[in-house]
């Protein structure tokens, strides 16, 4: 009897004490997100991808044996929340690193304190340039808006060949960016700038843009924004009767795009990281994975966060020792064919890789082209 | 033809402004008190409209559902948030009131998804040739055709019906209107009802013209409708009218001649300053 108590009790104990111990040898990394207010669609598309990346890696045998275990707050896109949840990541569920899965604002805010405490951050799609300068222990695996943007005015420039363009700017960093880039290269690639307007992010009216820019008649317009701006955009201006082709970027990247602007987005073209049409399998993986978790057709934000889950576990995996300075070294060093393509980081920890241009095609983003022209598309190396 | 062109997206917006001003200016007059949560029965209404219609409902059906069933909720709110605070200070009824606002944001995205909806097969979105070379959605016509309408019918009824009159009694003075036999409380009902009803209609209105409809898409409608009520010099019904067309028109051009320097709102509110500079008492009421 007390034989059978007692294995009995053995096998509780060992029942219990399994997945506890699982748990206690996991590998924690850190997200933020804007889970609540105006940016939730876009946070919760990351936070699915970055999920997706970590089954992913965790059903392949995880890390070293180890469990990734992603811990998730929302930080409402706002720096006042991911600057104490950032501390509160480091401190009280003691990360390995973070991820942030937010906009500009909130990823330099956190990126501070990751820096401050010797803690690795990978800012997913934040384009904000003075991220990474924050220092060492920060890296991107999205382009900053100047390089997108360069990377449009060759697209319109030379490969489009057109030369008349009107801009519409999204004035927030992430259209201020893009908009310095594509202006930069704007002359070599044969463009003539004929007049740029500004709207704000909670503009979703642009009727007196949309006359004003009839009466310029363009060749192109290139027209920074995210999909909540750029749908009603493209629908208004093709209301007014105007034809010249859009062109768009990494904001655009979303099937909500096409779900608003309807027949209007067919033809539109971005620049931006995900290839739909890719042959490459971690692509693929990505784009059915993210359908069958979240139930709607993958985007740009979900791929950057998947991408930045899979550099991260790459260097978990490669890091000389279990400190956060064999990790930040691994990253810096990384070499990984992610979602986005094939990811390394020059010496600010700033991506290197291929721009994909999409294009609307029978209501889905298609292959158009790939601009990999490693001097066009160099990002600020300090 | 660029100036009338502008001149008049700039009707356009400011018939929307209108639609959304007249239920937070009608409130105002009667309880004193600063309706922000009014933007978020504009936010239903859209909602609504774009349920209706993919769902199979005609246009016409689907405003009238979004107004009434938004209608209701306006006095419902009423009924529930504004009556158990009107004898405190309208602080706290404002305090309630952005509260209120800030939960239906959240309230929507929980139900209706963060990424917003948007119609399948948007209604109205002919193109209609005004004079050579400017083209006009149905939608944008409309917003403007239903706008008078439905403010003159509503000058119609103030000015001509029992009802009317009672209203009219009852902003000026409650006691005496009460005195006189009217029943406030049902003045009251009607007015949210009414104010609401609007509200739901520019959602319907705005949801045509963008095809998206988003949890926080009251956000700006909630201050600008504000600053117009100030303009049109707080509870007077034509100043705000007066005030919603101007801030389009000025809008519109803003965009285009001030949109480097300063953006739409920016544009709005330097001149709502100048304005309470120049007239502390809104644009048309005497001082």
């Amino acid at each position: 009897m007390t034989k059978l108590l007692k294995s009995l009790s053995l096998a509780v104990v060992l029942a219990f004490s399994v997945p506890f111990a699982a748990l206690a040898d996991s590998i924690k990394i850190g997200f933020n997100a804007p889970l609540t207010g105006f940016a939730a669609a876009d946070g919760n598309s990351a936070r699915v991808g970055a999920e997706l990346a970590v089954e992913q890696v965790n059903s392949a045998g995880g890390i070293g044996g180890k469990q990734l275990e992603l811990v998730v707050y929302d930080d409402q896109a706002s720096p006042k929340e991911s600057a104490p949840l950032a501390v509160k990541l480091i401190t009280q569920d003691n990360v390995a690193a973070g991820i942030s899965g937010s906009y500009s604002g909130a990823t330099r805010a956190a990126a501070t304190i990751y820096q401050e405490n010797s803690v690795p951050y990978i800012s997913a799609y934040a384009v904000h340039p003075d991220i990474t300068r924050a220092g060492d222990y920060v890296f991107r695996t999205s382009f900053v808006g100047e390089v997108q943007g360069r990377a449009g005015a060759k697209l319109i420039g030379e490969m489009m060949g057109h030369t008349r363009v009107v801009m519409i700017t999204l004035n927030n960093d992430f259209g201020k960016s893009l908009a310095n880039g594509f202006k930069e290269k704007a002359a070599d690639f044969g463009i003539e700038i004929v007049n740029e307007y500004e709207y704000s992010i909670k503009d979703r009216e642009f009727g007196a843009i949309v006359s004003k820019a009839k009466s310029d008649a363009p060749d192109a317009i290139y027209a920074s924004g995210y999909f909540f701006t750029a749908g009603p955009l493209v629908r208004q201006l093709r209301a007014a009767g105007i034809a010249a082709p859009v062109i768009g970027q990494e904001g655009y990247d979303s099937q909500k795009f096409i779900e608003i602007a309807g027949p209007d987005a067919e033809g539109v073209i971005i620049t931006t990281s995900l290839d739909r049409d890719s042959a490459d399998t971690v692509t693929q993986d990505f784009i059915s994975g993210f359908e069958a978790k979240a139930g709607y057709p993958s985007d740009m934000v979900a791929a950057s966060a998947h991408t930045a889950v899979l550099v991260m576990a790459d260097a978990l995996a490669r890091a000389a020792d279990d400190s956060a300075a064999a990790l930040r070294e691994a990253i810096a060093g990384a070499s990984v064919m992610a979602s986005t393509g094939q990811i390394s980081f020059n010496a600010l920890g700033e991506v290197l890789k291929d721009v994909q241009v999409q294009v609307v095609k029978d209501g889905n983003w298609h292959h158009y082209a790939v601009i990999s022209d490693s001097e066009l598309l160099a990002p600020p190396a300090e | 033809m660029l100036a009338i062109e502008l001149f008049i997206q700039g009707i356009v917006q400011g018939a929307i402004y209108a639609l959304i001003a007249l239920g937070l200016v009608l409130v105002y007059g009667l309880l004193r008190i600063l309706h922000v949560a009014h933007a978020a029965l504009y936010t239903l209404g859209a909602y609504l409209g774009v349920i209706v219609v993919n769902n199979g409902g005609h246009i016409v059906v689907a405003a009238a559902v979004a107004m009434i069933v938004v209608g209701f909720v306006g006095v419902g709110i009423y009924r529930l948030a504004y009556k158990p605070l009107l004898d405190k200070p309208p602080l706290i009824a404002l305090i309630a009131s952005i509260g209120l606002f800030i939960a239906a944001e959240e309230v929507y995205r929980i139900i209706f998804g963060a990424y917003g909806m948007s119609f399948v097969q948007p209604p109205l979105q002919q193109q209609i040739e005004l004079f050579t070379g400017f083209h006009l959605s149905a939608a944008r016509i409309s917003v403007v055709i239903l706008a008078v309408l439905f403010i003159g019918v509503l000058g119609w009824l103030a000015a001509s019906t029992r009802t009317g009159i009672a209203w009219r009694a009852t902003v000026s003075d409650p006691d005496m209107a009460a005195s006189f036999g009217v029943n406030i409380e049902k003045v009251r009902y009607i007015n949210f009802f009414i104010g609401s009803a609007l509200a739901a209609l520019a959602g319907v209105m705005v949801a045509l013209l963008n095809n998206l409809v988003e949890p926080t898409m009251g956000a700006v409608p909630a201050y600008k409708a504000l600053a117009i009520i100030v303009l049109g010099g707080l509870g007077s019904v034509r100043g705000t009218l007066v005030a919603s067309i101007a801030l389009g028109i000025i809008e519109s051009f803003g965009t285009i001649y001030l949109g480097h320097v300063l953006d739409r709102d920016a544009i709005a509110f330097t001149f709502l300053i100048i304005v309470l500079m120049i007239r502390p008492q809104g644009l048309l009421t005497r001082g």
